[in-house]
C-alpha cells in the first residue's frame, strides 16, 4: 500500500465531488429551475400518519393527478384553517388506499375520493392499482430509519434544486439521450419537465413556462394521446365491475359505520379527453351507478354552473390560478353534500378574490 | 438503518467521532455495542429481542459446553443451543412455508385444514446472526477454541453492525481476537475503508438500484410471455443486480469495518468469472459458502465415504443452502441447480482425470496412434478456452438465476421457455434505452470480473496513480448523487 496515496486520494475527491455539486446546482439556479419535492414512499407516509387527525374541515384525499392539481391546498386552508391530507396518487386508482382507510379502525375521518373513471374502474390487482399498492403496503414497514432520513431529506430539498429526482436524476438525463424508439416498445409517458411541480403537502402545480407555452401543453397532450394507445380500449363491465363496486361500498361503510364521511367528486376534464372518458364510461353505467351502489353523495363538476367552465390547458388538469377558484367553488357544494357545515377560519375571508393573486 | 441514507451518514459520522476520542478501549467497544443496537434498533425495536436472547443464550451455552466433559450432556446442552437458533429461524422465516405445505399435503388425501394465514414479520439478518452465533457454539463443541470469556467481546462479535444483518457471515476466529486490543483506523485505512463504501454505494445505488433493478423487475413481474431478447435482458439486469446489490453491500461492510479499524474477511472474488462451479462458489458469497462447507457438508461427511455419498451430500448441502435463502420452493430449485451443476461438474473432472491418466499410460507405451484416438482434454491453460468456459459457467448460472427471481415456478418456466424461444411472438417490452443500460453493463461486469479474476482492489489500486483512483472514486460518488434511487433496502435483507 503507497504511504498517503488513499488520504491523497479521498482530499481531491472531496474537492471534486463538492466542486461538482456547486456548480450542478449553480447551474439549475442560472436556468431558473423550479424547486420541486420528490413524491415518494416517505412523503406519502408522512402524510398517511396524520389522518387520524382527519375532520371534515382536514378530510383525507384519495385519487389520481386532477385532484393533486385542482384541489389547491393553501386556499382550503385559508378557508377552513385546515390543510387536507394529500393521499392521492399520479396515475393510480385510489381503491387500494380506500381499503386501506376502510380497515383502518382507527380511522373515522372524511375521505373526499377523486374519480378519474379510467382509473379508478381498472380490474383489481391491475397496473394503476400497483403502485399504490406498494405505498399501502409499505408504511407499516416505514421504519424510524427511514422517519429520520426522510426529515434530513426534506431539509436538503427544499434547499438544493439538484435534488428533484423527478427531473434531474440520472435516469431522467438518460432519458434524455437521443435513443430511437424500439418498434412495438412502449417506456411509459414522458412528460416535458416543466409540466408540473410538487411541494411538501404533495400539492402538484403547472408550472408558469407550461401555463404560457402552448407548445409544451400540446407536449402533455401528445402524451395522454399516447396512454390512450396503449391503455385497454374497451372499459370494464360485468362481474368485474361488480366486484368493484362492492369492493368499494364495503370500504365506504366500514368507514361510515366509525362515524366517517365519504364524498366521491369528478374533477373537470375537456377537449378530445373528456370525449373519450364519455365513450368509454358513459355517465348512468359507471358514475351514477357507483353513487347508487355505495349510497355515498358525489359531485360531478357538470352538475355545477360553479365549476364548470374551467379551461384544462392539456384536456386533464386545472391550472393553479383555477384551481383556487375552483377549491373556493367546491367547499361549499361539498357541506351541502355532506349535510354538514366545515368551519372556517377565524382569519381569513371566505372567498379571496382571484385577481389579487 | 441501511448504509445508504442520511441517518447512516449522521450516525456514521458521530460514531467515528467517539471511536477517535480518547476514551479506554473497553468504553469504545460499549461504544460501538450500543452503536449496532441502535442501527438494529431502527428497523424495527422489538426484534432486538431476539437478537439478544440469541446471543445471551449461545454465550452461556458454549461456556457451559466448554466446562462440562460428559458427551451427552454436551450433545444436550448442544442442542439447546440449536434448538434455539434454528426454532426462532424456522419459525420467523419457515412458519408459513411449512403451514403451507402441510395443507397442500393433507389436501390429496381429503383432509381440509384451513390454516389460519401466519402474520410474521421476518426479522432482518436473523439467517446471518442466527449462522453467526451457530458457528460459535459449534467451534466450542469441538473443542476448536476455548469460549471467549468476555460477554461484551462475544456481544459486540455477534452484533458489530456493519456484518449483522446482510454479512459478510463472520467467524469468531476473524472477529473476536480484533476486539481484545484497542483498534483504530490509521489516515489510509480510513481513506481506504471511505473509498470501498463509496465503490459499494455506487454497486448498490447507481447499478443495482438506478440502472437495473427497473428493468429486472419488470420482466420478472409478467404474467405473459416476451420476446427472447427481452427475456434475456431481464434476466442479465437481474444477474448484475443481484451481484451489485449484494456484493455492495458486502464492500459497504468491509469499509465501513476498516474506517473504525476493523478487518472483514472477503465476501466475493469476482464471481462472474469464475470457471466452473467449484469456482464459483469459492467467489461468491464465500462466507456462507464456507460455511455451508465446513457445518454441513463435512459433517455430513462431505467426500470421505466414497463417489455417491460426496454426491448426495453435496446435494442436500446445496438445497439446504437454496432454503437458506429463502421459504419457496423456487430457492430449492435454484440450490438442486446448482448442487447438481456441481455434482456434473465432480462427474467431469473425475472422468476427465481416469482419461488423463489413460493417455499417460499410453504415451508411457510409446502408442501415438492411441493417444490420437482419444478425445484431447479441454487445455483450460488456454485463456480463451478459459474465457469459453466461464461465459459458460455465467451461462448456466444465469438459468439459476431465473428461479432465484421469480416469483413462482411456472413464472419461471414461462421465461425460460421464452429465453430460449420456445414461445415465440412473446410481448415486446423493453426500450432500446433499458436494452443498452443492460448490455453495457453486463459487459463491463464480465470484462471487469475476468481482467480482476486473479487479482484485487488492493493490488490494483498498487498499480495506479493516487490522482486515477480519485478520478474513479469521484465519478462513482457523483453518480450515487446523481441517482438519487434507491429501494432503501438490500436484496439479501429479506433472506
Amino acid at each position: 500500500m503507497k504511504t498517503t496515496a488513499y488520504s491523497k486520494a479521498a482530499g481531491l475527491t472531496l474537492l471534486l465531488v463538492l466542486a461538482f455539486i456547486a456548480g450542478w446546482e449553480l447551474y439549475w439556479r442560472h436556468e431558473n429551475y423550479v424547486l420541486s419535492y420528490n413524491d415518494d414512499e416517505s412523503l406519502w407516509a408522512s402524510k398517511r400518519k396524520l389522518i387520524y387527525q382527519s375532520s371534515p374541515a382536514r378530510p383525507v384525499l384519495i385519487g389520481s393527478s386532477r385532484i393533486k392539481f385542482d384541489l389547491d391546498l393553501s386556499t382550503w386552508e385559508r378557508i377552513t384553517g385546515q390543510k387536507p391530507i394529500q393521499l392521492s396518487m399520479v396515475g393510480t386508482s385510489p381503491r387500494p388506499m380506500l381499503t386501506d382507510l376502510g380497515n383502518d379502525k382507527n380511522f373515522k375521518g372524511t375521505v373526499l375520493i377523486d374519480v378519474t373513471e379510467g382509473l379508478f374502474f381498472t380490474p383489481t390487482g391491475s397496473f394503476p392499482e400497483k403502485e399504490a399498492i406498494n405505498r399501502v403496503t409499505a408504511y407499516p414497514k416505514w421504519s424510524l430509519s427511514q422517519q429520520i432520513s426522510f426529515q434530513i431529506n426534506r431539509i436538503l430539498e427544499a434547499n438544493f434544486l439538484f435534488l428533484d429526482a423527478e427531473r434531474l436524476a440520472l435516469n431522467p438525463l438518460l432519458n434524455l439521450l437521443p435513443i430511437p424508439t424500439r418498434p412495438g416498445a412502449w417506456g411509459g409517458p414522458k412528460f416535458p419537465p416543466e409540466f408540473a411541480v410538487i411541494d411538501i403537502d404533495r400539492q402538484t402545480k403547472m408550472t408558469d413556462a407550461f401555463v404560457a407555452d402552448t407548445a409544451i401543453q400540446n407536449k402533455v397532450k401528445a402524451v395522454w394521446l399516447d396512454i390512450g394507445a396503449h391503455s385497454p380500449k374497451q372499459a370494464i363491465a360485468g362481474p368485474p365491475l361488480l366486484e368493484i363496486l362492492n369492493s368499494t361500498k364495503q370500504s365506504v361503510d366500514q368507514i361510515r359505520a366509525r362515524g366517517g364521511q365519504v364524498v366521491f367528486i369528478r374533477t373537470p376534464s375537456d377537449g378530445p379527453f373528456r370525449q373519450i372518458e364519455k365513450q368509454m364510461f358513459p355517465r348512468e353505467l359507471y358514475w351514477d351507478r357507483l353513487l347508487a351502489h355505495t349510497q355515498t353523495p358525489g359531485i360531478f363538476f357538470e352538475d355545477y354552473p360553479a365549476l364548470t367552465g374551467f379551461q384544462c390547458p392539456e384536456w386533464s388538469h386545472l391550472t393553479p390560478k383555477d384551481a383556487i377558484r375552483f377549491t373556493e367553488d367546491l367547499i361549499p357544494i361539498i357541506e351541502k353534500k355532506m349535510s354538514r357545515s366545515i368551519p372556517r377560519s377565524s382569519s381569513s375571508p371566505t372567498k379571496k378574490n382571484s385577481s389579487s393573486l | 438503518m441501511v448504509f445508504n441514507s442520511y441517518t447512516f451518514i449522521i450516525f456514521f459520522a458521530v460514531l467515528l467521532g467517539l471511536h477517535n476520542l480518547p476514551f479506554s478501549w473497553k468504553v469504545k467497544k460499549i461504544n460501538l455495542l450500543l452503536a449496532s443496537y441502535l442501527f438494529y434498533a431502527l428497523w424495527n425495536p422489538p426484534f432486538i429481542l431476539l437478537l439478544w436472547l440469541s446471543t445471551v443464550v449461545d454465550f452461556y451455552m458454549a461456556r457451559l459446553i466448554s466446562l462440562e466433559q460428559r458427551p451427552l450432556r454436551r450433545k444436550l446442552l448442544l442442542t439447546v443451543s440449536l434448538v434455539l437458533n434454528l426454532g426462532m429461524l424456522s419459525y420467523f422465516k419457515y412458519g408459513g412455508f411449512l403451514l403451507e405445505n402441510f395443507t397442500a399435503l393433507l389436501s390429496p388425501v381429503g383432509i381440509v385444514f384451513q390454516a389460519a394465514k401466519p402474520d410474521i414479520i421476518l426479522p432482518v439478518g436473523i439467517s446471518f446472526y442466527t449462522f453467526v452465533t451457530l458457528s460459535y457454539t459449534l467451534d466450542v463443541y469441538r473443542r476448536k477454541f476455548a469460549p471467549e470469556p468476555s460477554f461484551l467481546n462475544f456481544a459486540l462479535f455477534v452484533t458489530f453492525f456493519p456484518h449483522l444483518v446482510a454479512g459478510p457471515i463472520v467467524r469468531p476466529e476473524d472477529l473476536i481476537p480484533q476486539f481484545k486490543t484497542p483498534r483504530r483506523a490509521t489516515a489510509e485505512q480510513l481513506s481506504w475503508g471511505l473509498f470501498l463504501l463509496s465503490l459499494g454505494l455506487f454497486m448498490k445505488v447507481t447499478i443495482a438500484d438506478g440502472l437495473l433493478a427497473e428493468t429486472a423487475d419488470l420482466i420478472f413481474s409478467l404474467p405473459f410471455p416476451v420476446q427472447t431478447l427481452d427475456a434475456w435482458m431481464g434476466v442479465l439486469a437481474f444477474s448484475g443486480q443481484i451481484f451489485c446489490d449484494f456484493a455492495g453491500y458486502s464492500t459497504c461492510a468491509i469499509g465501513v469495518s476498516l474506517c473504525l479499524g476493523f478487518v472483514l474477511p472477503e465476501n466475493f472474488r469476482y464471481p462472474y468469472a469464475a470457471i466452473g462451479f467449484s469456482d464459483f462458489w469459492r467467489r461468491w458469497h464465500i462466507t456462507l459458502s464456507t460455511w455451508l462447507r465446513d457445518y454441513l457438508y463435512i459433517p455430513l461427511g462431505g467426500n470421505r465415504h466414497g463417489s455417491v455419498r460426496t454426491y448426495v451430500n453435496l446435494m442436500i448441502t446445496m438445497l439446504l443452502g437454496g432454503l437458506w435463502h429463502g421459504a419457496s420452493w423456487t430457492f430449492v430449485i435454484w440450490g438442486g441447480l446448482h448442487g447438481l451443476f456441481l455434482c456434473i461438474e465432480r462427474l467431469w473432472r473425475d472422468w476427465s482425470a481416469r482419461r488423463r491418466a489413460k493417455v499417460t499410460e499410453l504415451v508411457v507405451e510409446g502408442s501415438l496412434i492411441s493417444r490420437a484416438s482419444v478425445i484431447p482434454p479441454v487445455a483450460v491453460s488456454n485463456s480463451f478456452t478459459r474465457f469459453g468456459l466461464a461465459l459458460l459457467t455465467l451461462f448456466l448460472v444465469n438459468i439459476t438465476w431465473v428461479f432465484f427471481r421469480a416469483p413462482t415456478f411456472k413464472g419461471a418456466m414461462l421465461l425460460l421457455l421464452a429465453m430460449f424461444g420456445i414461445i415465440p411472438n412473446g410481448a415486446t417490452m423493453l426500450t432500446n434505452l433499458a436494452i443498452l443500460t443492460v448490455s453495457i453493463i453486463t459487459v463491463a461486469l464480465i470484462g471487469c470480473h475476468w481482467f480482476m479474476r486473479n487479482s484485487s482492489l488492493v493490488q490494483l489500486s498498487k498499480r495506479l496513480p493516487w490522482w486515477a483512483i480519485s478520478l474513479g472514486w469521484t465519478i462513482m460518488l457523483i453518480l450515487v448523487i446523481l441517482t438519487q434511487k434507491s429501494s432503501g433496502s438490500f436484496i439479501y435483507f429479506q433472506f
